[in-house]
């Protein structure tokens, strides 16, 4: 109590002698702060470096005033019982209006050596700018709180600026991590109830390989800085005419012509390079993103094309997520066992047991048939291709390959089957490929596999069944 | 008179302390060649060899600390973990066209320099560049635009000479390189880098090494076949040789088996009148009995090889036939690959062959044609030679890809450099002739693997220097073997101390751009 006059009795000393006086130097204060936003205008534009160089500190800065602000409810409640901490709650809130200001002239420092510009930064800007009012209030107002004049006015002010604390944080937080940082992890019955905002985009686009294929590049790696949030460098990639408009250098894609494209130019210099984009160490593109990139601008950048050679359509480049099959290094005495005995191979995918084993029966072809197939039944779970080409296998074999469970590629080609029971098939999630050249079997024996979703290579080539009939999803024909 | 000092008369022993070196430096060495100092440098380096060799012993030489679950071997006995991730490819076909196509006459498409006709190219292109003793002595390098029309193509709207008329209806599956570049100007060091990854000889080829690390997929044909097209005597060829299919220091086992090109691909392959396979075996049995003794005698693991391929000459004594019998071919073949097909030694008959062994396994096929060294006479020429080469690849392509059998096999198609943009000799209005060029040329890849339907790279206006995305041979190698799922900086043979590998010393990497 001693301190807190104390020191108001040294603030009006020093400036204010009646309290006319001192509302006015607050409502001065005010002014001034008010005035400061506009003073400096955020031109997306980069100023001198000692600007950025000061302003970087705003990041560690602020955590002071924050701290002090959270502190400040915790210490009033405290010092109704221990009058020393209410002596400390004032000393806290002075300490924590002087440190708010300078973190404010920080940041303002901040956002305009950087040239960064955007809805968020001007939010968290104002918002910093009231917290500051709100704080110059709660000065004045707290003298009479104390002295229990009026008793709803400070706790109510203190209850606004705490608001106000939180609300701006969550816009500086925004800035820093990206809008979607604290609910893009969040559980999908807590995500109905906060609409993400990453959901704007160009509803008009719909269907477009923009759409498809580039867009989400940019909202995965670049809209956290050249969005609506941010715009740095004028520049925003989370619309199609904003990012066609390009920023304060101009375009940054030249149609038909990657190479002179600022955007590819910038995302594929060396990643130690100033002008690399993504900008301090965010998550660089990967090179399949520059490729579709690439492919994209070569084919004139339009947000409406729907297939662009070089980028596979809807669902073709999108390869179904490989199941890893379990280890079968356990079963490896059996599986040599067998090689000796039956003359038919089990190899390896690659060094990584989850990736499969291959069935290859080339060396045993004439006299591999379904008992020696269904003879390998135990191994089947780990066998991801089977080449059963050219075996003496017939439809019975599909009983037994029904137990493949992760079977992704069946070779069937120059063998006898027809291909009645093929529907058997339709259980193995996982095949993507079925080469059924050289065999007997017709469009009718084909219809069963019509559901598959991920079977996506039907191989028809000499047999009976017309390929224009065969399964819509099939690329008879064509491959990738 | 003053004595060499290797002179053996021992009488006047001269030691290096009497070479004309100053005395502050013999008395240097008088310090330092201490009995204490020899013994102790001995023990240390003795204890360093012992200590590689207990790292060798243990494998921590190569791989060490890698946390991943091993797949046991089944197939081979080296243990050298491949293939290092699921591979798209299983196996690959490689269409060679010695002598270097001319890549602005095929598939560089330069319209701007058909205004440049006959002027002098700029200086600063060719830079301080060492031409080759065929151009360097000429006092003009005049423009040579391509004397032929390209048009577009596919639905990229691929630029495509119209020399290449089958190759056009294909560029959608292919991925065509415009910016590989080699180190070598003259054919025999460009061959030898493009095959082995060392201009010097010596060295395994892609297909040994291929061989040597993914093993066979059929126990009765090589794992690794070269196939040579028939020369044509109008030709300007090259000679082949066959250490471009060597296996340099790893076993001969991994070496290419060249099939010849003519009628009969393997001579005597058939058992002479009276010797049935019986009586084969038992000499073949024999001939192994002294072979083994041989290898307990002397330690040569060559005769090891040796042993290996008896056995796999005696097994293809029954799948060659088989391989080589086209009569069952259904007429859709002859459609596709023309009539040409049919006669053992084209470029055609070859490719057939190729669909034949990758549909029975054979992990590397490597067809030669030789002729493309156009240095004069292109006009006269290049028409000869994609008339022989431009069906035979097309069908070879399409039939992998209607069969079904693209998707695991990755076909490629290169030379081992470029032509240049200016003529060679003189240039007339209507011919002209072009020298080798190494900065910049054209090749594909198509199937199991590659971005199917892309150009990749650009040339400046003159096919003449890489503008954007260089692919150097070694770049080209890492990706094949890439595609094959090995990776060319883990896939190492010790050797002469090194751990050698197809990408040789200089850093390369993976071409992503040309990845599916």
């Amino acid at each position: 109590m001693i301190a807190t006059l104390k020191l108001s009795a040294a603030m009006r000393n020093l400036r204010i002698r009646t309290l006319t006086a001192q509302q006015f130097w607050i409502l001065g204060l005010s002014v001034l702060l008010v005035l400061l936003p506009f003073s400096v205008r955020l031109d997306g534009r980069a100023h001198a470096d000692w600007l950025q160089f000061l302003g970087r500190f705003h990041p560690s800065l602020v955590h002071l005033p924050i701290g002090m602000l959270v502190l400040l409810p915790f210490l009033e409640l405290a010092g109704t019982a221990r009058q020393g901490l209410r002596e400390a709650a004032g000393f806290v809130l002075h300490l924590a209006l002087a440190t708010g200001f300078v973190t404010l002239v920080f940041g303002i420092l901040l956002a305009y050596g950087s040239g960064v510009m955007g809805a968020t930064v001007t939010l968290h800007m104002w918002g910093g700018t009231v917290l500051l009012i709100e704080l110059l209030a709660c000065v004045t107002v707290r003298p009479a709180w104390i002295s229990r004049q009026s008793r709803r006015v400070y706790p109510a002010l203190l209850g606004i600026s705490l608001l106000t604390l939180t609300w701006t944080a969550h816009q500086g937080g925004s800035l820093t991590h990206g809008s979607d940082y604290l609910t893009r992890y969040m559980p999908s019955p807590l995500k109905e109830f906060f609409p993400t905002a990453s959901a704007a985009s160009d509803a008009a686009y719909l269907g477009s390989v923009y759409m498809r294929s580039i867009h989400p590049i940019f909202d995965a790696k670049c809209v956290a800085c050249h969005g609506a949030n941010k715009e740095q460098g004028g520049l925003r990639l989370d619309f199609y005419d904003l990012f066609i408009k390009g920023g304060e250098d101009g375009a940054v894609v030249a149609p038909r012509n990657p190479d002179r494209s600022l955007l590819l130019q910038r995302v594929t210099l060396s990643p130690t390079d100033k002008h690399f984009m993504p900008s301090e160490g965010r998550t660089p593109l990967t090179a399949d993103d520059i490729a579709a990139l690439r492919a994209w601008i070569l084919a004139g950048a339009s947000p409406t094309a729907t297939t662009v050679p070089g980028i596979a359509a809807t669902g073709e480049k999108a390869d179904v997520p490989v199941q890893p099959v379990g280890d079968y290094s356990y079963l490896m005495n059996d599986i040599r066992q067998m090689q000796r005995s039956q003359g038919t191979k089990l190899v390896p995918v690659s060094a990584t047991p989850s990736d499969g084993l291959i069935l290859r029966t080339i060396d045993a072809a004439s006299t591999f048939d379904d008992t020696q197939l269904a003879r390998l039944q135990r191994f089947a779970p780990f066998i991801v291709d089977a080449e059963l080409g050219r075996t003496a296998v017939t439809d019975d074999c599909f009983d037994t390959l029904s137990k493949f469970t992760n079977l992704r590629a069946l070779h069937l080609e120059d063998t006898g089957i027809t291909g009645r029971t093929m529907g058997k098939l339709s259980s193995l999630s996982q095949l993507t490929y079925l080469n059924l050249s050289g065999t007997s079997v017709t469009s009718d024996a084909l219809a069963p596999l019509k559901g598959m979703p991920n079977l996506r290579h039907i191989y028809l080539f000499d047999t009976p069944a017309d390929p224009a009939t065969a399964s819509p999803n099939s690329a008879v024909g064509s491959t990738h | 008179m003053k004595q060499h000092p290797l002179c053996s008369d021992c009488e006047n022993l001269v030691t290096p302390l009497d070479l004309p070196v100053p005395r502050a430096v013999k008395n240097e060495w008088a310090a330092i060649e201490t009995r204490r100092r020899f013994l102790g440098r001995s023990g240390k380096v003795l204890g360093w060899a012992a200590l590689a060799g207990l790292f060798g012993e243990m494998g921590l030489r190569s791989n060490a600390g890698e946390a991943e679950v091993k797949a046991p071997s089944l197939e081979r006995g080296n243990n050298l973990d491949l293939p290092n991730f699921a591979p798209k490819a299983k196996r690959a076909i490689y269409l060679f066209m010695s002598g270097g196509p001319p890549q602005m006459d095929l598939f560089d498409y330069k319209p701007n320099l058909a205004a440049q006709f006959n002027e002098d190219m700029p200086d600063s292109i060719r830079g301080n560049q060492q031409l080759t003793g065929m151009t360097a002595g000429q006092a003009h390098f005049p423009v040579a635009p391509s004397h032929w029309p390209f048009g577009q193509h596919g639905q990229n709207g691929t630029w495509v000479s119209n020399l290449l008329p089958y190759c056009a209806r294909m560029v959608d599956d292919l991925t065509i390189i415009k910016t590989t570049n080699t180190d070598a100007i003259n054919h025999e060091p460009a061959i030898m880098l493009m095959n082995t990854g060392n201009m010097n000889a010596g060295k395994p080829c892609l297909g040994a090494w291929l061989a040597y690390g993914l093993g066979g997929m059929n126990d009765n044909l090589p794992t690794f076949i070269v196939l040579q097209t028939r020369t044509n005597p109008k030709e300007n060829n090259q000679p082949v040789s066959s250490r471009l299919w060597g296996s340099g220091f790893l076993s001969s086992e991994y070496a290419g088996v060249g099939l010849r090109s003519g009628a009969d691909p393997v001579l005597y392959l058939a058992d002479p009148a009276g010797v049935d396979r019986d009586v084969r075996r038992k000499l073949l049995d024999t001939v192994e009995e002294i072979n083994r003794q041989t290898l307990a005698q002397v330690g040569d693991p060559e005769t090891n090889s040796r042993i290996a391929q008896y056995e796999m000459a005696f097994r293809m004594q029954s799948s060659v036939p088989e391989l080589i019998d086209i009569s069952k071919e259904p007429p859709s073949t002859w459609d596709l690959y023309g009539p040409e097909a049919k006669e053992p030694g084209t470029f055609a008959y070859n490719c057939l062959l190729a669909r034949r062994m990758a549909e029975r396994g054979v992990r590397f096929t490597q067809i030669y044609k030789r002729g493309w060294d156009v240095h004069d006479n292109a006009v006269g020429m290049l028409p000869i030679l994609c008339q022989e080469t431009d069906r035979g690849a097309y069908a070879l392509v399409t039939d992998l890809k209607r069969r079904g059998l693209l998707d695991d096999t990755l076909v490629i198609w290169a030379g081992e450099f470029g032509r240049t943009v200016y003529s060679q000799g003189g240039l007339t209005q209507d011919n002209y002739g072009r020298d080798h060029h190494p900065r910049c040329f054209t090749t594909w890849m198509a199937g199991g693997g590659v971005r199917p339907g892309i150009t990749y790279g650009e040339t400046d206006e003159y096919s003449y220097n890489v503008v954007k995305d260089p692919v150097h041979v070694r770049d080209f190698n890492a990706t094949i073997l890439h595609c094959l799922g090995i990776d060319h900086n883990r896939f190492t043979y010790k050797f002469q101390g090194l751990d050698q590998k197809l990408t040789s010393p200089v850093p390369a990497s993976v071409v992503q751009g040309l990845l599916a």
